[in-house]
């Protein structure tokens, strides 16, 4: 039994039964699970209450995260409410080709807003949450640089 | 199977298997690219003893090409097409730098006509085809035409730009193609443009789509439309020329592992051509070579379809991305030949007769998440250990615990191993890919992984609906994968420092690190639900 709650992909994970963990280089995060028989190469990144696990290539993103700590993000979440404006912002640069939404629409949670062309690729990006569009900042054609605000929900 | 296209004077091929360069060979080369392709070709450089010039944009001011050439220069903002796009910036660095010829790299403006016909007027060679020779291949139509014309198959569909319009597309034409067809733009390459199209009802939409995405990427939305050929594999044919008739045929690439029509994995020789296949690449690959004036590498793009009839797709008049799986087969360093034929030098027997030998296999590392439909990630790659020892090549640009510049190509590295056979090569990929570590963005490493242990991969039965079909998003964490993971995490966390307690439960607990557990077990025990 672990005070730790562990995390992956929203659900509670039990960890692997009768395997030891143990750092092969700290330094660079290589890590070497093992049950006696077996042994696991992995790449262990992050601190606190979130980790990157990497599994054969593959990054798995587990939370770990103690009964204090579930309990302070509870009480956290809870005191944020709802209603704070948010801004969706541009995680690549990228040229905007389409914007499907205006100023004072209602939109819900994971709702398409705009689609931008970003290395060779079509991203869709969607409402973080629901509420409505109070500001549209920019339009199709434009190109936009890595964080730039390209709408407002309040 | 390497002969001479002309069959002039015989002594012209008794020059042997010189691998020493001729005087005259340039004495300082711009590389006009950046990443792991810079650092390959400065590499060639370096070892026929030319001074390599590196260009940077500002995103790049600390990147391994720039440190590893013998000089650099800066050629403007993080855009691309204010730096390595712009002509007028590459070509005063060349002057500041007093090169004397100009190495394009792959991509960027490889195969621009205009920028080659720049390059020569500054008076400097353009280590490639000449001018011309890129614009009759630039336009895909058009060589679509010419390469009929030299009997060559094609794959079935228009040989006249389509027009989306007031008048719409002529019934008659989209009858002469079928359903499923394939839109492409005339200027294009890369899959950019590219749009699968399954009904007639679905040309108008695909139309608009395709045409604006080529305008953007090529300046030209001029758009035709071929038969869907599927399943159909893409395999490629290398070629070698220089500058007195030589031409070198130098194997085939599989190239079917692809997502969003870009390669992801390619290997020499294809599993699936035989020998008379082989031989009819080949031949096409000469009548394709013969149509243009071409005197440097070049790959001619085939579809190979479930019978094994092949169709003429495109000629490449550049390094391709994949060049080092035919230089582990063939022993020919194709980017040093590129240089020296450029210089004028003629391609010795060593090179003409070069036989292929074992298997060679390349698997691409991209900043991108498989598991998000290949969705190019942002982030910096904090460890990077890349794996050695028998038979593994590796060709990487990548600075650690630096940003990874967005505005570029998100390839981190090609791994490729060469073996006896296509089995042992893929236990080396295998093994290979085990000893590779990327560490702070998900990479396709994931992808190659999995690839290596499925089935119609490992037999060699594949098409280029691998991806879409057997990976589709790829598989689901296993419970042992999510245990693995989190026991993995614990113990990080628990080796980073027991969890902070609430100050409170510290001090009335006297401070000991076993009470203090002790405390944390119970409180954690009784947590509700």
């Amino acid at each position: 039994m672990s005070a730790i709650e562990l995390v992956v992909e929203g659900k509670a994970v039990e960890p692997a039964d009768g395997w030891t963990f143990a750092w092969v280089d700290r330094a660079a995060g290589v890590a070497r699970l093992s049950d006696g028989s077996r042994s696991i190469s992995c790449l262990v990144e992050g601190a606190g209450s979130e980790w990157f696990v990497t599994i054969n290539g593959r990054r798995i993103l587990v939370g770990a995260r103690t009964w204090r700590e579930r309990m302070l993000a509870k009480a956290e979440s809870a005191a944020a409410g709802h209603g704070g404006p948010v801004d969706v912002k541009a995680t690549l640069p990228g040229l905007v080709v389409a914007v499907g939404v205006e100023e004072g629409d209602d939109v819900a949670e994971g709702a398409p807003l705009l689609t931008i062309e970003a290395m060779k690729m079509q991203n869709e990006v969607r409402a973080p949450r629901a509420g409505r569009v109070v500001v549209v900042a920019v339009g199709a054609g434009q190109a936009v640089a890595a964080g730039a605000t390209l709408l407002r929900i309040e | 199977m390497a002969t001479s296209r002309s069959d002039g004077d015989p002594s012209l091929r008794k020059d042997g298997g010189a691998t020493r360069p001729s005087k005259e060979i340039f004495s300082r080369l711009l590389v006009a690219n950046r990443g792991e392709i810079a650092i390959r070709v400065i590499r060639a450089c370096r070892e026929l003893g030319i001074e390599s010039i590196a260009v940077y944009s500002d995103a790049d001011a600390d990147a391994p090409h720039v440190r590893m050439a013998d000089r650099a220069e800066r050629i403007g903002p993080p855009a691309a097409a204010d730096s390595y796009l712009s002509t007028d910036a590459l070509l005063a660095a060349a002057r500041r730098a007093g090169a004397d010829a100009v190495h394009p790299g792959y991509g960027f403006l490889s195969e621009n006509a205009a920028f080659a016909r720049a390059v020569e007027a500054a008076g400097l060679t353009f280590v490639g085809p000449p001018p011309a020779t890129l614009e009759a291949l630039g336009d895909k139509l058009a060589a679509r035409r010419s390469v009929a014309e030299a009997g060559v198959p094609i794959v079935p569909g228009l040989l006249v730009p389509l027009v989306a319009g007031p008048g719409g597309v002529a019934e008659a034409d989209l009858a002469e193609v079928g359903f499923p067809a394939l839109l492409k733009a005339a200027a294009g390459g890369g899959g950019r443009g590219m749009r699968r199209v399954e009904r007639r009802e679905e040309i108008g939409p695909a139309l608009e789509g395709a045409a604006r995405e080529a305008l953007a990427a090529f300046g030209s939305g001029t758009l035709y439309l071929e038969q869907l050929v599927a399943p159909a594999r893409h395999v490629e044919v290398q070629l070698l020329g220089d500058l007195h008739g030589g031409l070198a045929v130098l194997g085939e690439r599989e190239c079917s592992v692809q997502r969003r029509h870009q390669k992801l994995v390619e290997e020499s020789p294809s599993p699936a051509v035989t020998p008379r296949i082989r031989g009819r690449l080949t031949d096409s690959a000469r009548r394709v070579a013969g149509t243009v004036a071409f005197d440097s590498a070049a790959t001619v793009e085939f579809l190979l379809d479930a019978a094994g009839n092949h169709y003429f797709l495109e000629m490449n008049t550049r390094l391709q991305v994949e060049h080092g799986v035919t230089e582990l087969v063939t022993g020919v360093d194709l980017v040093a030949w590129q240089i020296r034929v450029a210089a004028g030098e003629r391609l010795p027997d060593a090179v003409l007769r070069a036989a292929p030998r074992g298997h060679a296999i390349e698997a691409r590392i991209y900043a991108e998440d498989p598991h998000r439909s290949f969705a190019p990630v942002a982030g910096s790659v904090t460890t990077w250990n890349m794996p050695s020892g028998p038979g593994v090549r590796v060709d990487a640009g990548v600075t650690a615990d630096a940003p990874l510049p967005s505005e570029y190509d998100p390839l981190l590295a090609k791994l490729m191993v060469h073996a006896a056979d296509r089995p042992a090569a893929i236990a080396r990929l295998r093994r290979a890919l085990d000893e590779t570590r990327v560490g702070g963005v998900q990479t396709t490493l994931s992808f190659l992984r999995w690839l290596v242990d499925e089935p119609s991969f490992v037999n060699g039965a594949y098409d280029t609906d691998l991806v879409a079909d057997r990976w589709r998003g790829g598989p689901p964490l296993t419970d042992l994968e999510r245990s693995l993971a989190a026991a993995a995490a614990r113990g990080a966390r628990r080796d980073a420092g027991a969890p902070q307690l609430p100050r409170t439960d510290a001090a009335s607990s006297g401070g000991s690190r076993w009470a203090a557990e002790a405390r944390r077990e119970a409180v954690g025990r009784r947590r509700p639900g």
